[in-house]
């Protein structure tokens, strides 16, 4: 068995932390992608045009970047607000900027924006025929959305989404640079500590490919079963 | 009498897929400006007849000569398979094949698909390749299209293109494996009347297709295969005109 | 000349934080980026054409090791990739005693290894897919006119292919842009470490990133338009005439 020299719990911690951090992200980017969906297929100029904002800036900067920008740039623009409420109203708090919350809002913020991409297409992609007939049956805007568009558009949407979280994954390991514990930065600790890289990074990248293993197969089956009646499935790729 | 070179023999095919045998022993003999056309019902094995004779299928059983050179084979466990690829490339190179998908190479434009197998292949020089190839291609009636992708022609285009592109090669022998079935019927008139001409000119040709009437003008032998086996053979006014099997005479029922 | 450079000073002398120190800065982190991005790219690519052909052979000896190796590169961060390299380096004997201890002691080239072997893994399958869709019928036609192996990959599949990865692999050459900024963790100072430098030492994050932001989406931008203008010429073959 390696010896991991102590850091085994904290590894574990490690993980956790990072398993959490992905999963928050992913539900924080699934809603914003969809209201950035709805934004840019939106025939109201303004909204589109914050929808397109929003995507163009995001995919033409540095994840890091903007992981710096929103942690340290974050808190200094919380401590303006709380100074202002204490010049005002005189309130006195401190908010600190939590590393975890902070990667939570990066992260979500970045791939709500390819979520969003995603999503618009996944939309288009249902044939409107298949709208009239809901609506030919009867149902109203909410219900044919809910029981057709919805989960026709689901269909297409899930091979992107597929990729969009394992590119996700990989991005929490950024959170380590901007002071959060996940299990990246507990193996750099670990690292600089006993001057051992492969004891510690090996098994975080094993951590990485078994979680993305695991997804990828957790996808398949996804797809597998929302393409019911559709036939195979050419769009699962990565 | 002296042997002049037979351009093309096949003898004794078999070709099985699997446990199903599609070939049973086919011969042919082609020789010089002959035009042996194949006919018969589809999976009567017409296609994969002609796809032996340029080795794109490997004929379990049987010989091929092509201009007196009998290709090697060599067993393996998976059974047999030409012993030397280098005489196959050689050997392919004399026979050109015009395809029912025209299979044009889609990155490049036509002129340069007319040039690449005999500058690359025949090591011919470029300025030459190039003025032979804007000859044919305006015999094929494309020459105002030599610099348009492949993509950017009809079929009809793109299959005179191909025919082009054969020629280029200029083949002991042009294998066609069904020319005009991809075809929208309003351009498969211009595309028979390019084959017309390479046929009068004596050009030695085993082709693949269901135009029984071009069959019948331009053929010196047809052949008449159902389920792997040649079941009548002759001149087109014996085989067409006065078909022996009933089979062959329900196949040439107008129908449709 | 001599006016646009009053003009600067005039503008540099309004704020503290922009002067022409750190922006002296952000240009040196500018070309340590773009050099560092540009040669694993390069890199990438000549180690990714052979490695896309191996992907695709029939021998398994040749296929599945290639396949574990970007298999391990894609799935992992590149985070993890740098660390392993930066950290890993001195444990090959005798390198602190060789010549090249001179380059590897440096961060750069730990980064540069990094950043190659991860965007050849990312290219390798970029090319691989695109090898593998090439049109059954044109490599038939290959064949059936007498060309050998080689000379089918050369002429046909691969001009064929690689065009057909241009859009994808233009995908790829911005995601390394990006992403090349965690080279700033292993102390080199690219772009992402110039605008952190600036952070810390005015601890004004604002200016550092969002100018630091900025400089990205312009490169962004600019290899976007660049392959625009490659698929333009390259997949004209893929459009109808004229247009």
């Amino acid at each position: 068995m390696i010896d991991l020299q102590g850091y085994g719990p904290r590894l574990l911690d490690g993980a956790l932390v990072t398993f959490e951090l992905a999963v928050l992200s992913l539900i924080l980017a699934v809603i914003l992608g969809l209201l950035t969906a709805s934004a840019k297929l939106s025939r109201n100029r303004f909204v589109h045009g914050i929808g397109t904002l929003y995507t163009t800036l995001i995919r033409g900067v540095p994840d890091l970047v903007l992981m710096m920008l929103l942690f340290y740039g974050g808190q200094i623009g919380i401590n303006m607000l709380t100074d202002q409420l204490y010049y005002a109203f005189d309130i006195d708090i401190f908010i600190n900027v939590n590393a975890f919350v902070a990667g939570v809002i990066t992260i979500g913020l970045i791939f709500g924006a390819y979520m969003g991409e995603t999503f618009r297409g996944a939309f288009q992609a249902v044939e409107e025929g298949q709208m009239e007939a809901a609506r030919a049956y009867g149902m109203s805007g909410w219900l044919a959305f809910r029981r057709v568009r919805f989960p026709l558009m689901m269909r297409h949407a899930l091979p992107g989404i597929g990729n969009n979280w394992m590119v996700l994954l990989k991005t929490t390991a950024l959170v380590s640079i901007i002071g959060l514990t996940d299990m990246v930065r507990v193996a750099a600790e670990a690292t600089k500590a006993t001057h051992e890289p492969f004891l510690f990074m090996l098994p975080v990248a094993v951590i990485y490919l078994l979680i993305a293993t695991l997804s990828e197969w957790g996808f398949a089956r996804l797809t597998k079963r929302y393409n019911v009646g559709f036939g195979e499935s050419s769009e699962w790729n990565n | 009498m002296a042997a002049t070179p037979i351009p093309l023999e096949a003898r004794g095919i078999k070709k099985r897929f699997g446990n199903h045998e599609v070939l049973k022993g086919l011969s042919l003999e082609a020789h010089k400006g002959d035009v042996i056309t194949l006919i018969g019902a589809s999976g009567s094995g017409k296609s994969t007849f002609l796809r032996c004779m340029n080795l794109l299928e490997q004929p379990d059983e049987g010989e091929l000569i092509v201009h007196n050179e009998a290709i090697h084979f060599r067993a393996t466990k998976h059974g047999r398979e030409p012993a030397d690829w280098k005489q196959v490339e050689r050997i392919r190179a004399k026979l050109s094949m015009v395809f029912q998908n025209f299979n044009l190479w889609s990155h490049m434009t036509l002129l340069e698909n007319v040039i690449e197998a005999p500058v690359h292949v025949l090591g011919k020089p470029k300025k030459q390749a190039v003025d032979e190839a804007r000859a044919l291609l305006d015999r094929v009636g494309l020459l105002e299209r030599a610099d348009y992708y492949p993509t950017q022609m009809s079929g009809g285009q793109q299959q005179r293109g191909a025919i082009a592109r054969a020629l280029a090669m200029d083949p002991e022998v042009m294998l066609f494996d069904e020319p005009t079935s991809a075809l929208d019927p309003e351009l498969v008139g211009d595309v028979l009347k390019v084959m017309r001409g390479l046929a009068e000119e004596g050009r030695t040709m085993i082709l693949v297709t269901h135009e029984i009437a071009f069959a019948r003008d331009v053929s010196s032998q047809v052949i008449y295969l159902h389920q792997g086996v040649a079941e009548e053979s002759g001149p087109p006014a014996e085989v067409l005109d006065n078909p022996r099997s009933e089979r062959l005479r329900q196949f040439l029922a107008p129908k449709h | 000349m001599e006016q646009l450079n009053s003009w600067f000073t005039a503008l540099l002398s309004g704020n503290a934080i922009f002067t022409a120190n750190t922006l002296g800065f952000y240009w040196n982190g500018l070309v340590t980026t773009i050099q560092l991005v540009f040669l694993s790219l390069l890199i990438g690519v000549i180690l990714a054409v052979p490695l896309a052909i191996g992907r695709g052979s029939k021998r398994r000896w040749i296929k599945l090791p290639i396949y574990a190796y970007t298999y391990v590169f894609r799935g992992t961060p590149l985070l993890i990739q740098l660390y392993l390299v930066y950290y890993g380096v001195v444990f090959f004997d005798g390198i602190q005693d060789s010549i090249f201890w001179v380059v590897f002691k440096q961060a750069f080239f730990p980064a540069l290894i990094a950043f190659t072997l991860n965007t050849a893994a990312y290219t390798t399958e970029i090319f691989h897919g695109a090898i593998k869709n090439t049109a059954k019928g044109e490599i038939e036609a290959a064949r059936a006119y007498g060309m050998s192996r080689r000379l089918m990959m050369r002429r046909i599949i691969l001009p064929s292919a690689f065009r057909r990865a241009l859009p994808a692999y233009g995908n790829e050459v911005i995601f390394m842009l990006h992403a090349s900024a965690v080279a700033s963790v292993v102390t080199i100072m690219d772009l992402t470490g110039a605008a952190y430098y600036v952070y810390a030492r005015f601890y004004a994050p604002f200016q550092a990133f969002i100018f630091v932001a900025l400089i990205y989406l312009c490169l962004t931008f600019g290899i976007m338009f660049v392959f625009r203008k490659l698929e333009k010429r390259l997949l004209a073959h893929l459009r109808p005439r004229g247009a």
